[in-house]
């Protein structure tokens, strides 16, 4: 479980997100939903510990982040915004990496990049460099490599972006699975259809704020508008902006 | 540094350089950096070794032999020289550099020689060609030495002693131009190992972390429970790793090349035994630990791998400063140089290829000097990769 409790950040004279909670239960997917530059990747940046958060705090499984970074991140699976690969690595050597980097043996390692490999279906692609690879591909390896080590709490900043449908129906049954595990998922994104696809909570933040939390259904009653689309474009005040 | 610490950055080395191993730019420049300066060595080495050698076996073309056959068979008696006919025209030749010297006997010699005048020998030669001087300095030497031969036999003739018209007999000390040159290029060899020193880590190390952040791996890597300073270490360790390397290649090429060029040819006598050989590298080697650390602090503020390239090639000036400001003005070594990192190691350099006396205290201070400046260009590399501003660019 992930809780995110007033937390504020500020680059220069610019409030990127100002008095931000919410809580990530285990056993569900939560979706932080927000159009660009809403300031959804500066918050799982706070959770998952490499921005400092102005202030507010954020505890991951009951561990405070700021203060016990590492022991935090232990407990967290990510998938940056931007996740770059090592082009003259193979597929299978990134998760073996990785899985060093999170203290598992050896043993352990093989193992866990072969299932990896399975759950992903990679097994075509494990031992050639990235160098290469679509989109799809990379992303595969990026997951991969951010779940190595069975994180309670997993975060994915913009997961399915650019991807293919293929893609993207494998990473959504991935993201299912985890659920189904009872992991903490958070996932950020701006496609509505993802969002109301997948969450079982919904997180709305425009301009740094939480605008509205709830469940899909909650969030079309809050609004009164029956298309979630409508509704998200409500509550961000898309409508304001574009009169404005 | 605890045991998970030690394993996370023994992570990080493996795979830095297998990363390394793999990348044709950081190999290229590996062996290029260190093959090099030895390369260098050995062809300006053995380029005047041949020259001193030509100049021993010395072809001269001469023209109108016939006015001069005394000269002519003097000169053919002489070890190493072959006599040639000249070419029918010997200014063109010069020219042209088909020829580097060529003698023009002119018609009048052999008048002018039986009526004892001082007869007239034409040295033609281009001045200006280094590269046949030694040749013609050799021409003008044997023509004056048949002078003096034949004027000493014209005395003894008169009844006259020579060594009456030798009232001074200079001797010569032959410390030959070559020679210093020899010397010279030799005193580079030290250089091009701490040269090494840097251009065997470098790529590697742009690549950790210029290149990282280029490709957005970072912050990936940073969200792993791993410490920073875990994955500084590892970096560090990968990056000193190819600079040893470098290092270990750049002195063997070295004493290679020195052993294998007769050096004896320019006068010069140089041994590389095994404890000079360990001497150097034990000198070069915490060099091995500071260019990493401070190619890898410099390239973690530059936002692209190109950038952190454009740092680091000023970076190797660093070690070539002692050097120049050197052939300036002689560095006196004072023990505070010592401790001054690329001073220190220069000063020495110096005395192990002079082959003076090293006090331990110098190469202690050296040591531990640039052990420290490491230690804290590694802790403020660590730090900088805690730095917001750092991690996501500015």
């Amino acid at each position: 479980m992930m809780q995110v409790d007033a937390v504020r950040k500020q680059f220069g004279a610019v409030t990127a997100v100002d008095s931000v909670s919410f809580t990530v239960p285990d056993g569900a997917i939560t979706g932080l939903l927000g159009p660009n530059g809403a300031g959804k990747t500066t918050t799982l940046r706070m959770l998952y510990a490499l921005l400092q958060p102005d202030a507010g705090q954020v505890l991951v499984d009951g561990i405070d982040a700021t203060l016990h970074p590492q022991e935090a991140q232990g407990r967290m699976g990510v998938l940056p915004d931007i996740s770059g690969l090592y082009p003259r690595l193979t597929a299978r050597e990134h998760i073996a990496y990785f899985a060093e980097l999170q203290g598992l043996s050896s043993r352990e390692t093989a193992a866990r990049a072969e299932a990896l490999i399975t759950l992903l279906d990679m097994q075509a692609i494990a031992d050639r460099r990235v160098a290469g690879f679509s989109h799809g591909e990379r992303t595969k390896v990026a997951l991969a490599r951010a779940l190595v080590h069975h994180p309670q709490n997993v975060l994915l900043d913009e997961p399915t972006n650019g991807l293919d449908v293929m893609s993207t129906r494998a990473v959504r049954r991935l993201i299912r699975q985890l659920r189904d595990e009872g992991r903490a998922v958070l996932f950020s994104s701006h496609v509505m259809q993802e969002v109301s696809a997948l969450c079982d909570h919904i997180v709305v933040i425009a301009h740094g704020r939480v605008v509205a939390t709830g469940s899909p259904d909650a969030l079309r009653e809050q609004t009164g508008h029956h298309n979630l689309e409508d509704a998200f474009v409500a509550l961000v005040g898309l409508d304001a902006e574009a009169d404005a | 540094m605890s045991a998970r610490t030690l394993t996370q950055s023994l992570a990080v080395m493996r795979k830095e350089l297998r990363d390394g191993l793999r990348d044709r730019r950081a190999i290229f420049s590996l062996v290029f950096g260190a093959a090099v300066g030895p390369l260098l060595v050995g062809g300006i080495l053995t380029f005047m070794a041949g020259r001193v050698r030509d100049a021993q076996d010395v072809t001269i073309p001469v023209v109108g032999s016939t006015h001069a056959p005394a000269l002519v068979q003097w000169l053919r008696q002489q070890p190493g020289v072959t006599v040639t006919p000249g070419p029918a025209d010997p200014e063109d030749a010069i020219r042209r550099q088909a020829e580097d010297v060529v003698v023009v006997i002119p018609d009048e010699f052999e008048a002018a020689f039986a009526a004892y005048r001082p007869a007239e020998i034409n040295v033609l030669a281009d001045s200006s060609r280094t590269a046949a001087r030694p040749k013609q300095q050799r021409v003008r030497a044997l023509l004056s030495r048949y002078g003096s031969e034949v004027a000493a036999l014209r005395l003894v003739a008169r009844g006259v002693s020579p060594s009456v018209v030798t009232p001074v007999r200079p001797i010569e000390v032959d410390i030959a131009s070559s020679q210093q040159r020899a010397a010279m290029i030799i005193d580079f060899i030290p250089l091009y190992i701490m040269l090494a020193a840097f251009t065997g880590g470098m790529l590697i190390a742009t690549d950790a972390t210029a290149g990282e952040r280029e490709r957005g791996s970072l912050e990936a890597l940073l969200v792993t429970p791993a410490s920073r300073r875990a994955l500084a270490a590892g970096k560090w360790m990968a990056a000193g790793v190819f600079s040893c390397t470098s290092v270990a290649l750049t002195t063997v090429l070295c004493v290679l090349v020195v052993n294998r060029i007769p050096l004896q040819d320019f006068g010069v006598r140089l041994f590389i035994d095994q404890w000079k050989v360990a001497g150097l590298v034990g000198v070069v080697l915490p060099m091995c630990a500071l260019a990493p650390a401070m190619q890898l602090y410099l390239s973690t503020f530059a936002k692209s791998f190109k950038e952190a390239q454009s740092y680091l090639g000023f970076l190797v000036l660093v070690p070539m400063l002692p050097g120049l400001i050197g052939s300036l003005a002689p560095i006196r070594g004072l023990w505070w140089m010592y401790a001054v990192p690329f001073l220190g190691q220069h000063l020495l350099l110096a005395d192990i290829m002079g082959g003076k006396p090293m006090p331990a205290i110098h190469v202690l201070l050296s040591v531990a000097a640039t052990a420290a400046v490491a230690v804290g260009l590694f802790q403020g590399f660590a730090r900088l990769l805690t730095r917001e501003r750092i991690i996501f660019g500015r």
